[in-house]
This record gives C-alpha cells, structure tokens and sequence, in this order.
C-alpha cells in the first residue's frame, strides 16, 4: 500500500518476501498450498516446526530479493551511566580487526537533520557534554562491514564498554509524563443520571505542580483549571468521606508496590535495512506489532534529512512473527535499523539485540506505587467509596506511559460497582529504562492492589470474599468509572458463581487441615475485568474464493503467537464454510482498491472535522493500527469477517439460488439466514446440500461476489456504513469495501451513508471488557519459603471463540506470566537494574514447566451468551486475577499480606518463622 | 582458528576455518544461513539453541549453542530443527506439536522439538514405566522457557506421542 507521503518520503509497507517465490510459498504463506495440512491446528504449524524463516532475525541480505549479497551488522552502544556528564569514548579497546566502519553519534544526528519523532521525544543518541536522560539510552551506533568485526568488537563490549562521562550531575530532571483524575460520582438509583462523571464532563488534569515536578491535586482555583476544581471538589468530598471517622463504614487505607518487569518475549528485537543511494530507496525488513507507526516514525525521522539522508521511498517489510506481550509496540529500534541503513548506503546492514541489550534497551512494565483507599457499608457490604492515588514509572521516555497511566486508573475498581469513585495517577520520569506497553497494560498492577484490598476488607467485614465479590459485581448495564456502561456482555456473576462451586474453593478447610507437617496451605481467589481495545482500532481485511472454492485471506493483524491466521479462517468459515487455504497476515499492501484516505488524529479529532471529513467516502479516522490490548480476535478478525459476509450474501447464496432452480421471487430466496454450514457443504431444510466448490464456480459463472475487501473502525463501537452491492443497500460494520465479481478486479464501493462513532466517545475509559477469574491453592514449606501450586483454576469469558486450542493456550500462557510476576519476576530500578547492560536469563527468573502446576490447571471458558456473540479479547485477562488470587492464597496460608510483588521464597520463610 | 567440520543432519559441512570464540550458534545462523535454530539468550538459560547432538555410541542429547564454541562441535552429528521431517513428511512428534496447538509464537519450538525428540528416542531404547511418565517428560522438557503458553500443551503433545505407541516407548506397554 502506497501510503501517503510523509515529508516527500513514500511509504509503503508490506509482508515480507523471499527470494525464491517457491520458498515463501513454503514457508510464508499460511498454511501455503502443497505443504501438509493438517486436519486441525495452527496454519502456520508447518512452519514452525520445520524451522521456515518466520521471523525478522532469520533474515539476512541474501534471503531478499534485489538486496546486496552480503550483511554488515551494526552495534547499538547504550549507556550505563545517567548522573555523570558523557564524554564521548574511545575505539582503541576493540583492536584493529573489530573496527566499525561507521560510527553514528548525535552530532551525526545532528548533522544531517534527523528528526526524532513526537512518540520518542528527546535524545536519539546522548550527546557529548550532556548527562544521559536514562540508562540504556544510546550514545553511538556503530556498523560493521562483516560479521566477523562486528562479532569481536561485541566479545569486547561484554568486558565493559567503552564510553568515557565526566562530572556527577545526579539524575537529569524531566518533567511528569501526564498527570489525570478520575472522579465520579453516582447518581441516587442506578438508572440515575451521575452527578459527576468524565464522560460528562471531559478528563481533567491538575494545572499546578509543586516543585518537585509533583501534581498539586488539590482543587485549587487556577485560571486554566476551572473544569479540573469541580471534578476535583466532588473527589476531595469522596475522601472527607472515607476519612471520616463512620463506626458505621469499614475503612481501609492501604499501599501497595508493583515492580518492574521485562516482556521477554524470546526473539529479542531485530531488524535489517538497505539504502540504495543510487534509487533513493530505503528497504527495511522488521518484526513489530505495529508496522504502520514505525514506517511512519521513520518517515519522519529522515523526512528533513540533508541530501543522501532523506530517501524518496521507504519500502518496509514486515516479518510474519511481530508479538512480544506489548513490548514490540512502539518502540524506537525501528528508527536505529534504519539510521544503520542511511550512514551505510548500499550495504544492507543488520541491527540485532542480545539478550543484555534487550533487557537495556527494550520497553518494561511499569512500577507503581499504589495508595487505595476503601469504604465499605458493614451492613450491607457494599463499597460505598474508593480512592486511590497511583504514581507510576515511566523510565527515560513518555512512550506510553500516559495512556498505561489512564487505563489503569480507569481500571482500577476492577469488576465493582461503586458509586463514589476518586482516582489520581501521575506517570513520571525518570533515569530508569523506558516502560511501555505491556500484556495487563496497567490494570495488571491497579487491579492486583484492588483484589488484595478487597479480599482483606472481605475478611475484616468478616464477609466471604466470593460472596463480598457478588454483592459488590457490576451487573450488565452498571456503570464504568467513567460514566459510561460497557456495550458487551458483562457475566461476572456466572464468573463469581462458577468459582463459588469450584472444589477448590469448596473443599478449602479441609484441604488447609490435610497440610503435611512443615507446610502450611492456602487458597486465594480473585476475579478482574481487562479492556480490551484502544477506542481508535482499525482492521483491514480481504477474503477471496476461486472457481474451484479455495479460499485466500489477508489481514493487516500481526501475528502474536495467538493465532490470528487461524482465527481468521475459523471467523471467515462462518460465514463461507470453507476453512481458508491460504491466509496472510500483517498485510497493509494488499488494501490498495479502497483507497483510503485520512486525516486528523482519530483521539483528538472534533465532531465537526470528523463530520465534514466524512462527507468524502474515501476518507476513514485512521487506515490501520498497531497489533495490541487484546484486539486480535474482536478487531483483528473484522473486516474479514464482514468481507465473508459479503461473499455470502452476494456471492455464494444467490449461487446456491441458481444450483437450487429457486426464482428470485421465491420467497426462499429471501431465507439466507437460515442456511448454514456443515463443513464445506451447505445446507438449507428441504434442499439438497451444496458443496462448497460447486457454489463457488457457479458464483463465478455468474458473475456474483466472488471477492471482497473492507475496513472497519472502532472506538469503542464500529463504524457503521451503507453500501449499494448487486442493487441492495447493505449495512455494514464497515466503513470502506470493494468488491471483485467472478474473475474480475476489485472495485471500490463508494458508501451510501457511513456513521462513524461520535469523537465524545474518546472520554470513555473502556466500553469492552472480558472476565476472568482464578482459584488457586498454594503449599509453602515452612523451612524454606518454597511455594508450590498445588491446584489452579481459571474461569473466563470472552464471547465467541474462534479457536478454542488458541483462547485456551493463551490462558495457561497467561497464567504462567502471572506466576512469574507475583512469584519470580523482578528489575531493580537505575543502576542494579536493567539498564547496566548487564542483565540476563539466569538472573532474571521466569516461570518455567516445574514453577506450574502442568496437571492441575483447569480453565473453563464460558459459552458465548448467543450464538452471534461477537468475539471479546482476552488474551491479557487470563494473566491478571492469577496474581491478587496467589497473593490471597498466601495470605490464607501464613496469615500475612503482603503489598509489593514479587513475594519469593524468602519473604515466605520469613512471614512463617 | 580451527578447521571445523561436523555433520548435520546427516550431511557433510566443512572444512572451513573458524575462529575459536565462533559460536556454534553463529556459525549456525550466520555462516551457514540455518536460522531454524534460534538465538534467545547467550547464556544457556532458555534453550531456545538446542541441537540434537548423535553420539557414536548411538544414544543423543541436546546441547546450546549459544555458549559453546563452533570448534567444540568438530568431529560431532548434529541435528536441527530443519532435519526432523524428511521426503516432505513430518514426524510424529512435528505432527503432534501442530495438532496440539503446542506453540504460540514458536520461536522456543526449535528447543522443544529437539529435546522432545532425544526423549521419544531415549524411551524407545529404555522403555519407562507409565506411572513415571509425566515426571520424566518433565524432567526433560524443564530447561526450556516458553514464555507464550505455559508449557501444557508441549507436555501434552510429547505425552500423548508416547502414549499412542506404548509398545514402544513404555514397560510392558
């Protein structure tokens, strides 16, 4: 796809190929024609167990058509040092056969106008003369005309590097990434209106800081703070409140500490690029989550570049494997793949992380620091109020940091309904390594700190928690914190009810009695609700079929590790039978019939603008989005979904018409709902069933809908368009489609009418949630801390789901990260954490086969509540309620609760001694 | 420098000179273009560059990579991830790691099917009793790191192999 220019510069973005067609065909295109295929299992199986090149860091020059014959490799050189002034280094050490070829500093930077994007505000590269802004920022990139340079120059780096710093500074000072509070206040009944809320009356921010650079939260008569005094009047009563000396209210007022931690996702960040001067053509090959954000982050890098350093063409290609928990959404690597490319013209260069430096330089988890308050009815057991103040780490960059900061406070009274709501969050800076996006993406943290909090004051009431839980559940229409009721499903009861029976919890004294002499047992239990979305998500897809009725899918989605090939044929098979043969994903370039266009920023946008820019029917608020917050099956799946529909309904239906002999005045002929798959043959009551290759050469035949392709949009609900298709008006949740007829090419619908979702919907936190919630029974041995999970299990639902082996891998995958976040997981911050360069496996602990109760964890996952629920996100919810439950289960066994993660076995042997 | 030459799945490779502090590892992936085996760590924690190693004496093990000097594999039969399946048929163990959904991202699958392998072998040499299965499959499977699924559906897809052929892999099976 031919993007718009970005400074002069076109972009395109597409899937990445091999050299040799037959080899991707093999090894990319999923599952790819003549290769085995299996009966059930992933599309991209083969692949993966035959070693077929699927991910960025398999790729070398010579696997890739028209690039130079060889590799250069280059060596991002970060810092570990952030309170003295940098000056410079010296090459000397590495010796005469480990010379770069190149060295790329700030003052290269400098020199040739490279620009570093809005996102990665502040320093690329640490200049000379200035104090780092965080460790593990980059001072120099050096590029290596071979692998063996590069390969002992990196032998050296790991004996220390070379960089030279000066005077002591103390940390740089860099003001708060964001600061926001979150009030609302219920009206008298349920069905009241709010008398306060942010959906009402917009988010507000505090206009006043205090030296320190800390938000003044109080509700101080500012001129820019009017709209923030009223929120933050109505917040200030909520804590007189709970403050307030009621014999009547339980009141707890409590801390808590979450750390930080790294994605670890196994394939630690890679690129390779080329910049053919002769062409002006800059080829980029990555593996990211979000394509069109780092073609664009590089555009804008280079798009004021002296000449010979601004290209006339990016062409960026995208391996099949993007995933990393978040941790390959947005981030800066991009940008130094491409400048290896730019100051080494005509050689294809190689930027490639270790493992030290992925934990130096990659994106973390944020650290909070928790303050939650709670109020409870000691009659009713109701929580009557809830206050909480989050300050969370953002590291050296914003990154996301703001949006983690809005979702967790957002999140942060979990799966409740609670009338009298007070959140305030600041995400600061500081020399620490950046923190970004990642799976829980905030409510991880605010909703573990929620679930402690609540199993204790379950236990202070005294109250049963499952039964404290259900009389405080949100119920299917209540109220977000943010005013605004989700628009799907909200099942917590079942959830709660299905955890209520579970032998688990059912059997809990008596298996607390039954402990063996030396060890102690207890069981936990905790539920949560995780957004999923990020109120500006966007979905291309494509579905075709041929004469013979093989089927080929594309989608814009990457591929996580969570089966979204798999789950596009599954949601496409819906609706034309067929299981696809061929299915591509992170795909952009295949789009270009809609021809899309767009403008303005989908988060920001004005009714107004949004409203006049909809008049052209090419225009949609954003083209494609990044491969994130659980959206893979809801988002990822849509536009396909709605093209199979299409094929369907103006394809292979008025095909089946034909085969059938039943007249377009038949009433029949207007009963295509009725009809329905059984394999690849249709079936309708009292017609003979139709295989699936046969309709299809008859809609070929006749020229019906053989082929179509669409974008769909959400914030926080689809865009809804209106199309002319075969003589009818077809609604849609779409809001662009073309469509191909028989053999012939696509052809773009101009939308009759499109309602794209009111830009005042960007004050919602979330409008989609899933539920998931956890048992587990722990056994810790006194004499050694030593903590075993005896039994698990986990009870989620998420709508329809599209591949059940994949929803139910992502949950016991989801429960082994938040094993390894309560249990194991941890990074010191600043100088003994990971931004020294010098951290690894081994170190750092993540939960193996032998941490896991491999045969005594059960997941439920509960049938959708109507055969046309859509599909809802879950691939972060399984992971959170696993760590407040272990974390109660603690507690039920040693009697101590703790308030900062992780507990170890120490902490353990400590709390029973 | 050492003059290196080893087999790998089943084929002749070198002589060629190496340096010494060449990891195998590199060697695989950058001098040989095989980058079915992986780079995870460099520090033999996460396994995800495990190669099959075939002694003379007919038994196997995995060894990493990513440690150990391409020179210390001189002499040696090695098998990677793209030796298992042959004549375009995969093997039994290739097939159940697909139908079990065993993987997600798979970038740890190289190490699993490697070590999974050696297993399957080791059993049908030494046939276990079936009361010891779960322990030995996780014995041997424990080393690796997975940091998608939660390791269920590997010990699955490795047990129910055993366990559909138990004259082979298990006593009195």
């Amino acid at each position: 796809m031919k993007l718009a220019a970005v400074s002069g510069i076109t972009l395109g973005v597409s899937r990445l190929a091999l050299a040799e067609t037959s080899a991707f065909l093999a090894h990319e295109t999923l599952p790819g024609r003549g290769v085995f295929k299996p009966t059930v299992g992933r599309v991209d199986g083969v692949a993966k167990v035959t070693g077929a090149k699927l991910y960025a860091s398999d790729f070398r020059a010579s696997d890739l058509p028209g690039w130079p014959a060889n590799t250069s490799h280059a060596l991002l050189v970060r810092v570990a040092d952030a309170t003295h002034v940098y000056a410079g280094f010296d090459l000397t050490r590495l010796g005469k056969n480990a010379q770069p070829s190149v060295v790329v500093t700030a003052e290269d930077l400098a020199r040739i106008g490279a620009r570093a994007p809005e996102f990665y505000a502040g320093d690329l590269f640490c200049p000379v003369g200035k104090t780092p802004s965080y460790l593990g920022q980059p001072a120099a990139l050096l590029i290596f005309e071979t692998f063996d340079a590069f390969d002992r120059a990196r032998l050296v780096f790991r004996d220390g590097d070379f960089l030279k710093f000066g005077a002591e500074t103390g940390p740089v000072a860099v003001p708060n990434y964001g600061a926001f509070r979150f009030t609302r206040v219920a009206g008298a009944t349920p069905d009241a209106p709010d008398i306060y809320s942010p959906l009402q009356e917009g988010w507000i921010s505090p206009g006043l800081l205090e030296s320190s650079g800390r938000p003044i939260w109080k509700p101080l008569p500012v001129a820019k703070g009017g709209e923030y005094v009223k929120g933050a009047t109505y917040g200030e009563a909520i804590r007189a409140q709970l403050a307030g000396d009621n014999p009547a209210v339980l009141t707890l007022d409590r801390q808590f500490e979450t750390q930080s931690v790294d994605p670890m996702f196994l394939e630690p960040e890679c690129g390779l690029a080329w910049y053919d001067p002769d062409a002006a053509n800059l080829e980029i090959v990555l593996g990211v989550q979000s394509p069109f954000e780092a073609t664009e982050a590089i555009a804008f890098l280079l798009g004021e570049a002296q000449a010979g350093f601004k290209p006339q063409n990016i062409d960026a290609q995208f391996a099949y494997i993007g995933g990393g928990f978040g941790g390959r959404d947005h981030t800066p690597f991009p940008l130094y793949v491409a400048l290896a490319a730019m100051f080494y013209p005509g050689h294809a260069v190689r930027l490639a992380h270790d493992r030290p430096q992925q934990f130096q330089g990659g994106v973390k988890r944020h650290a909070f620091k928790m303050r939650s308050q709670i109020g409870v009815d000691r009659a009713s057991g109701k929580i009557t109020a809830f206050a909480a103040d989050h300050v969370l780490d953002g590291g050296g960059q914003m990154n996301y940091s703001i949006s983690v900061a809005v979702v967790a406070a957002t999140g942060a009274i979990g799966v409740y309904d609670i009338p009298k709501v007070d959140v305030t969050t600041v995400a600061v800076h500081s020399r620490g390594v950046t923190a970004g996006s990642m799976r829980g993406y905030g409510t991880l943290q605010t909703m573990t700190a929620l679930e402690v909090l609540v199993d204790e004051a379950a236990a202070a009431l005294p109250l049963d928690p499952i039964e404290f839980r259900r009389r405080n559940a949100l119920r299917p229409g209540g109220r977000t914190m943010t005013g605004n009721p989700y628009s799907v499903s909200v099942r917590t009861k079942e959830i709660l009810d299905k955890l209520d029976k579970h032998p688990i919890w059912q059997k809990r004294a008596d298996e607390k009695a039954r402990a063996k002499p030396g060890f102690v047992i207890g069981v936990g239990v905790a539920c949560a609700a995780k957004d999923y979305g990020t109120g500006a998500d966007c979905s291309l897809g494509s579905v075709e079929i041929d004469a013979e009725g093989r089927i080929s899918i594309h989608g814009d989605a990457v591929e996580m590790g969570n089966g979204i090939g798999t789950a596009l044929a599954n949601r496409a098979a819906l609706s034309i039978g067929g299981i696809a043969d061929e299915v591509t994903v992170a795909q952009v370039d295949v789009f270009d019939a809609l021809e899309l266009m767009t403008s303005g920023d989908a988060y920001t946008i004005t009714q107004a603008a949004q409203d006049e820019a909809a008049k052209n029917p090419r225009w949609v608020p954003a083209i494609s989005s990044a491969t994130s917050a659980s959206i893979g099956a809801h988002v990822g799946t849509q536009a396909v979904a709605e093209a199979a529909r299409i094929i369907f309904r103006f394809g292979l239906w008025p095909a089946a018409l034909s085969l059938w002999g039943i007249a377009s005045t038949d009433p029949r002929s207007k009963q295509a709902d009725e009809a329905y798959w059984q394999g690849e043959t249709l079936i309708m009551t009292g017609l003979s069933p139709l295989p699936l290759s046969a309709i299809a050469a008859k809609a070929h035949a006749q020229k019906g809908v053989t082929g179509a392709m669409a974008h769909a949009f959400s914030r926080w609900a689809w865009s809804q368009g209106v199309f002319n298709i075969a003589g009818e008006d077809w609604p849609a949740d779409i809001d662009a489609l073309a469509v191909r007829h028989g053999g012939d090419r696509f052809v773009r619908l101009d939308r009759k009418a499109v309602a794209f979702p009111p830009t005042d919907y960007n004050r919602i936190g979330t409008a989609f949630s899933s539920l998931c919630g956890t048992l587990v029974r722990v056994e810790i041995e006194r004499a050694t801390g030593a903590l075993r999970i005896a039994k698990a299990y986990s009870v989620l639902e998420c709508g329809k789901v599209l591949v059940p082996e994949v929803v139910l891998g992502q949950a016991q995958g989801g429960f082994a990260m938040g094993v390894g976040y309560a249990l194991l997981e941890t990074l010191p911050p600043f100088e003994d954490g990971p931004g020294n360069g010098q951290w690894n496996l081994g170190q750092y602990l993540v939960a193996r086969g032998s941490d896991l109760p491999l045969h005594d964890l059960e997941i439920e996952i509960l049938s959708p509540l109507a055969s046309n629920e859509p599909p809802k996100g879950m691939a972060e919810v399984v992971m959170i309620p696993v760590v407040p439950a272990l974390l109660n289960a603690i507690f039920d066994a040693t009697g101590r609760r703790f308030q900062s993660l992780p507990v170890t076995p120490e902490m353990l042997k400590r709390a029973l001694a | 420098m050492t003059k290196l030459a080893l087999t790998i799945n089943g084929r002749a490779q070198g002589p060629v000179d190496v340096r010494d502090d060449l990891t195998m590892n590199d060697f695989l992936r950058e001098v040989l273009g095989m980058t079915g085996t992986k780079f995870g760590c460099g520090a033999a924690q996460c396994l995800s560059c495990a190669v099959i190693v075939d002694l003379p004496d007919g038994t196997s093990h995995t060894e990493p990579t990513c440690v150990a000097s391409a020179a210390s594999f001189d002499g040696k039969k090695i098998r990677t991830i793209e030796g298992h399946s042959g004549d375009g048929q995969l093997t039994v163990l290739q097939k159940a790691f697909i139908e079990h959904f065993a993987f997600q991202c798979g970038y740890c699958t190289p190490g699993f099917l490697n070590e999974g392998q050696v297993l399957l072998e080791q059993l049908a040499r030494t046939p276990a009793a079936r009361a010891d299965l779960e322990t030995i499959i996780a014995d041997a499977l424990d080393g690796h790191l997975c940091r998608c699924t939660g390791y269920i559906k590997y010990h699955e897809a490795v047990r129910d192999v055993i366990l559909a052929d138990p004259h082979r892999f298990l006593k009195g099976g």
